[in-house]
């Protein structure tokens, strides 16, 4: 990546003269600063397209890609739907790897404003699958679920074992 | 509403602060700010890190059982709203408070207190042994305002007599 930068740059500044050598040097450091920053302090963004999200209930699949976020323009949060790809399923469960389906976010990295002010935050990105009218396909859910789905959401509620 | 405990540094979080952290086993970590949830992240045991209350009550320089402790209990029994009882309870949180703030002052100032006084003994040794060092002893003998003034007081003989029937 950084002989990337170097090698652009180089193409760029061809006009200009030494002072964008030193400014190609001054970017590797600054890269590599960013670099080390990054591994203490992760900073936790949206569900995309291209997110790998593990699937908690027992609808067969185990790791599904989401393809396009229903709501929000930079990408899904917490509580809201996907449009995703099976990638990883069991042998013999409801849905098969390939398949395009629709989950409801249940647990997101990135944290999410509460009404009274705090903000939640988990521990991985989680799915549960849904059908388009939003009911769930498995019967079971893992792991903690939060608040935020109590509106739309209620069945898959109903079926959790724990609500955060 | 609720005031809950910061899970690492153990001060109340009000409404509209800090971070919950729910992890996958449902264990919810509530951080008063972002300097305890850092430390978190950092994998830091409260225990070990010294302005947290968890390490001062377990080395002794905080209290830790009093009576006063046991209203804050976690009651999770819904009470029905009832306003002379809540009127009550208001009044009660502030006399429990002082009550309590003060014994843990008391408990600090009596652990310090030790200290204070090997001081005031060191110090006063050193007065006495040292003073060479600031002025020269002949010079303290010959001057009298650098010394204490030793006062004699004479008892007679009549005044003690005189106190024997007050005594009985």
């Amino acid at each position: 990546m950084a002989a990337a930068l170097v090698s652009k740059c180089s193409r760029v500044g061809r006009s200009l003269l030494g002072g964008l050598g030193n400014n190609t040097s001054g970017l590797l450091s600054t890269s590599n600063e960013i670099m080390s920053n990054n591994f203490l302090s992760q900073q936790r963004t949206f569900i995309q397209m291209r997110t790998v999200l593990k699937v908690v209930d027992n609808s067969g699949a185990k790791k599904v890609m989401c393809i396009q976020s229903l709501k929000g323009k930079k990408g899904a949060r917490l509580g809201d739907t996907i449009v995703a790809s099976v990638k990883e399923a069991m042998p013999n469960g409801k849905v098969k790897k390939g398949k395009v389906v629709y989950g409801v976010v249940v647990r997101a990295a990135m944290q999410r404003g509460r009404v009274d002010g705090s903000e939640v935050k988990f521990d991985d990105n989680a799915v549960v699958l849904v059908d388009k009218q939003g009911q769930p396909i498995g019967t079971r859910v893992f792991g903690p679920v939060p608040h935020e789905l109590r509106k739309k959401h209620v069945k898959i509620l109903t079926l959790a074992q724990h609500i955060a | 509403m609720r005031l809950e405990k910061c899970w690492f540094c153990s001060s109340t979080i009000y409404p509209g602060h800090g971070i919950q952290f729910v992890r996958n086993d449902a264990k919810i970590f509530r951080f008063c700010r972002s300097k305890c949830h850092k430390n978190f992240k950092m994998k830091r045991n409260p225990r070990k890190v010294k302005w947290t209350k968890a390490y001062r009550r377990l080395h002794g320089k905080d209290m830790t059982q009093d009576s006063t402790f046991e209203f804050e209990r976690k009651r999770n029994r819904p009470e029905r709203y009832d306003r002379n009882l809540a009127e009550n309870t208001l009044k009660a949180i502030k006399k429990i408070d002082k009550i309590s703030s003060d014994r843990q002052k008391h408990h600090i100032s009596s652990r310090l207190n030790t200290g204070k006084v090997k001081r005031r003994k060191e110090a006063k040794n050193e007065l006495n042994q040292s003073i060479h060092m600031i002025k020269a002893p002949s010079v303290i003998k010959e001057d009298s305002s650098l010394t204490l003034p030793k006062i004699k007081v004479k008892v007679s003989q009549t005044l003690a007599e005189e106190n024997q029937p007050m005594e009985e």
